[in-house]
Order: structure tokens, then C-alpha cells, then sequence
């Protein structure tokens, strides 16, 4: 079932298959959705008392439409979400790495606490 | 024999099953080597910059010299964030254009997204400068160290793209990216998404979180 790129396919086939449907939507439409994630973002700069992220809560607000942005791009625009799975697994691998020896760092200069780092 | 011709799909109608077209390879994975590297690379390239983006937490308060808060400015930066966003848009279009086979306008989408890089590394020359203007120079304190190491890598990092991204448009000028050589757009294109990625981290962890 499945194909190479040794096969034999005919140019009319796969002009066929791709003149189908179109992807071009769905990447306008995701780069919309992430311009206005962005102006949320800076919102948060503009306006710093708005109830929804005031005081403790702007961190956390930030870093979640930091993540959404994040792997919105990875999966729609990197074509994680339509690739092998290996390739799922391998860039998880390089960040989940990344984030535990990095919190283990940061957790070892005592960041977490107030005044104690440095 | 009939039977086997017509039970094995064409490419169009596994495509039309898949949301993505992805042409396996001829490798244990299915997978080309040089894309399997590429993500290999970007993986271990979410250590480089966890790495620089940690050491900039740790040293964003400043002992002396100006501090994160009095000489950033958001407005400016969140323009150049946008111009970097769209150029995303622009890359996933290319590669797009180049799997339909529509070669100009494949090159027009590249052409569009090394412009908007350059746009993006122009703005972060203006910031540089207006920085080291007022007091603030690479070695003013630990805080400039950290932010001019993390985003001069980053920087470079756009750089290296920009440069990639005029190549790939020579190449097809000289017809050395037919459609069966697609790959090599979408890589390039997986290397620039990353950068807007990162790009994505820095804007809200050093620029927008308060120090």
C-alpha cells in the first residue's frame, strides 16, 4: 500500500490529486488565528490591569498563548500533525529534554523564590 | 495481474485520504534522510536556545545599567513579532505552491518571506542600535550579555534562513527544483517555522513577563 518516490506516477494523476482541495485556506486562516493571539499578547503590555490576566495571572495567561502559538505552528504549519509519527516523537524528545534539564537549572539557582537567585 | 494493478492507489487517491501529501521514501522509515536530519537538527536545537533562554532568565535582572522594563520597546517588537508570524504564512504557501507545481509563484512566496525576514533582521539592528545609544552595550551587565547573546542568535539564525531561502530562489530560476525535489523547499520551510517558533518563546518570555 504503500508508495515510493519510485513509483511511476503520472503527472495528470497528480495534478489531479492536489487541484482536489486546498490547504492554502487553512494556512491563511491559521496565521489569522495566530496574528490575534498576538495582539492578545501585547494587549497584556497595553493593558496590564484587565481582570483576566491581572496581577498573579498575567504569567500564566502569557505562557498559554505562548504554548497554543507554539504548537499551532508546529502542527499546522510544520506538518507535524499530517507527518510520520517518528518525527512527532524525535522533536518531543529535543524539547521535552530541553524544558526538564532546564527547569532542573533554573530550579537549582533557586529562580522559583523571590530575591534568592543571582 | 489486472487485480494487482488496480488495488495498488495512485498517488491521488492516497492523497486524497491524507490531509497532507507526504510521498514516502525509500528508507526503513519511509522517511528521507535529510528531513529525518532536519528534525533531528531542530531538536537539538531546542537545547541551544532552552540553554540561552535559561541563562537569560537567571540574569534578566540587572546589578547595573538599564533594566529590561525601562528599555524595551514593546510596540516596536511586537510589529517585528508580527512581520516574523507572517512570514511563516508565506513560507507554508511556498512549499504549498512548489507541491502544486507552480514554480513562479512558489518564488514569489519565498521571495515574499526572505523580504519579511529581512524586515524582521532590519528591525532587530534598529533596536540594537537605539540600545547601545542609551548605555546599554554587550557588556554592560550580565542582563545585556544574556539578551544580546539570545537574540544575536537568534538573529543569525533568521540571517542563515534569509540566506537559504534567496538560494532556493536561484535554484529554481535555474530549474533545480522540479516538483519530485519539493522536499527541499518544505525543509527549508521546517528550519524557518522553527525560527518563527522560537522567535514565539523569546517575544513572551523576555519582552512581555514583566522582570
Amino acid at each position: 500500500m504503500t508508495i515510493t518516490s519510485h513509483d511511476n506516477v503520472p503527472t495528470t494523476v497528480l495534478d489531479g490529486a492536489v487541484k482536489d482541495y486546498s490547504r492554502d485556506k487553512v494556512y491563511v486562516l491559521t496565521a489569522i488565528f495566530l496574528a490575534v493571539l498576538t495582539i492578545i499578547e501585547v494587549f497584556t503590555y497595553a493593558a496590564p490591569d484587565f481582570p483576566v490576566w491581572a496581577d498573579e495571572l498575567l504569567i500564566p495567561v502569557l505562557m498559554i498563548l505562548m504554548a497554543v502559538k507554539f504548537f499551532t505552528i508546529i502542527y499546522v504549519f510544520m506538518h507535524l500533525k499530517f507527518d510520520k509519527p517518528i518525527l512527532t516523537r524525535i522533536f518531543y524528545m529535543g524539547l521535552v529534554l530541553a524544558v526538564l534539564v532546564y527547569i532542573a537549572m533554573l530550579s537549582t539557582f533557586r529562580i522559583w523564590f523571590d530575591g534568592q537567585h543571582g | 495481474m489486472a487485480e494487482t494493478l488496480t488495488s495498488r492507489p495512485t498517488l491521488a487517491e492516497a492523497d486524497a485520504h491524507q490531509a497532507h501529501a507526504h510521498i514516502d521514501a525509500d528508507t526503513n522509515t519511509g522517511i528521507s534522510n535529510t528531513k529525518l536530519g532536519m528534525w533531528l537538527f531542530l531538536a537539538s536545537e531546542c537545547l541551544l536556545f532552552g540553554g540561552l533562554i535559561t541563562t537569560y532568565l537567571l540574569y534578566k535582572r540587572p546589578l547595573e545599567g538599564p533594566t529590561p522594563d525601562e528599555i524595551f520597546d514593546i510596540p516596536f517588537t511586537s510589529t517585528s513579532s508580527f512581520v516574523l508570524l507572517m512570514s511563516s504564512l508565506t513560507m507554508v504557501l511556498a512549499v504549498s505552491a512548489i507541491e502544486r507545481g507552480e514554480h513562479q509563484r512558489m518564488r514569489v512566496w519565498i521571495g515574499a518571506t526572505a523580504a519579511l525576514g529581512a524586515t524582521f533582521i532590519a528591525g532587530q539592528i534598529y533596536e540594537f542600535t537605539v540600545f547601545v545609544r542609551e548605555g546599554l552595550g554587550f557588556t554592560t551587565s550580565r542582563f545585556s550579555s544574556a539578551f544580546y547573546t539570545l537574540t544575536g542568535f537568534h538573529g543569525i539564525h533568521v540571517t542563515i534562513g534569509i540566506i537559504m531561502l534567496v538560494s532556493l530562489v536561484l535554484l529554481s530560476l535555474r530549474g533545480k527544483i522540479p516538483e519530485h525535489k519539493a522536499e527541499t523547499v518544505e525543509i527549508v520551510g521546517l528550519y524557518w517555522h522553527f525560527v518563527d517558533v522560537v522567535w514565539v518563546v523569546i517575544f513572551a518570555v523576555v519582552y512581555l513577563i514583566p522582570s
